[in-house]
């Protein structure tokens, strides 16, 4: 019984440590500003029926669980809103809010901007590549 | 998972690029108005004000100084959260299974719960990592002691402990003993003592928060 959405959504993440977000003190734990935005953006996006919280939940653990196959356990380099993140950017494709060529020329253009990184000739692989979580 | 961005390779440029990938995503729902600047901070500010172990600490405090309240909340938790003007959604649907028990010199409380849904959010926050373990839940009704014991609560023997399994029925929740020597705190100074733990009968309520 629910009368709000985002309590929905966060309550539904709860089952598992692994896919529930950090929390500290009954407070979600946000450590880096990004990560107040893609997770406040996931859940405004879903409420407004653009996608279903259930496939947005599905690809964040498809995402946690390709992390996990292929790291140690107690590797340091785990980043939960990373993995929030790309689930974002897949549910927004998939749901065809945005064009993955869109996301990365916007993306280039906000790194161009800092004008501080240096890249490769070839950064970046197509997020649609990512798209759909197999179903292994 | 293999990096959408091979090209970088340093963490200070994977930070970079998790803002960056952050802001970009911004932008566009907002330049397409699909979402507007605001949105964010209307989905923070849910968690921030609606629900958490803040409301818990506000009732709790006043049921402190205040012994008809107290009376109340131990009665009706929803009408105390009524009566101390908490977010709507306290005493509506999604709070409206709530009941709280009381510590005494007596009887010590303590929750669990089987189902996320269970915990009593509206007044405690989010649930604690451990709060989920089968472990922990299987534990504390077999060997209560030795499980507080762990958490630092040390109960005399004298002490009767009960275990409250929250459901879709009923999520309990905790008031806690007012320690020693607060007699002089106000109540806002008294609900700034209180932790989600205090409040799910796995820590003691110190004088002065560490």
């Amino acid at each position: 019984m629910f009368t709000r959405f985002e309590h929905f959504a966060a309550t539904s993440m709860m089952g598992s440590s692994e896919e529930a977000p950090p929390r500290e003190d009954g407070h979600l734990q946000f450590d880096r500003d990004w990560e107040k935005l893609v997770f406040g953006v996931a859940i405004a996006l879903s409420k407004e029926g653009h996608f279903e919280w259930d496939e947005f939940r599905q690809a964040l653990m498809h995402n946690i669980k390709s992390w996990e196959s292929s790291h140690e356990l107690d590797d340091t380099s785990w980043d939960y809103y990373q993995c929030w993140m790309d689930a974002l950017e897949q549910a927004v494709v998939r749901a065809g809010i945005l064009e993955a060529g869109e996301i990365e020329s916007c993306l280039r253009r906000h790194l161009d901007c800092k004008g501080e990184i240096t890249r490769n000739e070839s950064p970046f692989v197509s997020i649609t590549g990512n798209v759909q979580p197999s179903t292994a | 998972m293999t990096s959408l961005y091979p090209g970088f390779r340093y963490d200070a440029d994977k930070e970079a690029i998790s803002e960056a990938r952050a802001k970009a995503l911004e932008s566009l729902l907002i330049e397409k108005g699909v979402i507007t600047g605001k949105t964010v901070d209307q989905v923070l500010s849910y968690f921030d004000t609606e629900m958490g172990p803040f409301n818990g600490a506000k009732l709790v405090a006043r049921a402190w100084v205040d012994p008809e309240f107290k009376k109340l909340l131990l009665e009706d938790c929803n009408a105390a959260c009524e009566m101390l003007d908490l977010p709507n959604g306290m005493s509506g649907a999604e709070g409206e299974h709530m009941r709280i028990v009381e510590n005494t010199a007596d009887v010590h409380n303590v929750v669990v719960c089987t189902l996320c849904s269970c915990y009593p959010w509206p007044t405690l926050g989010l649930p604690p990592y451990w709060f989920k373990d089968p472990t922990f839940r299987a534990r504390v009704v077999r060997e209560p002691r030795v499980v507080l014991g762990e958490f630092g609560v040390q109960l005399s023997d004298s002490v009767n402990i009960r275990i409250w399994d929250s459901s879709a029925q009923i999520r309990w929740w905790v008031l806690p003993m007012r320690p020693e020597g607060t007699e002089s705190l106000s109540e806002e100074e008294l609900a700034k003592l209180l932790t989600p733990e205090a409040m799910m009968g796995v820590a003691l309520v110190k004088a002065k928060s560490e």
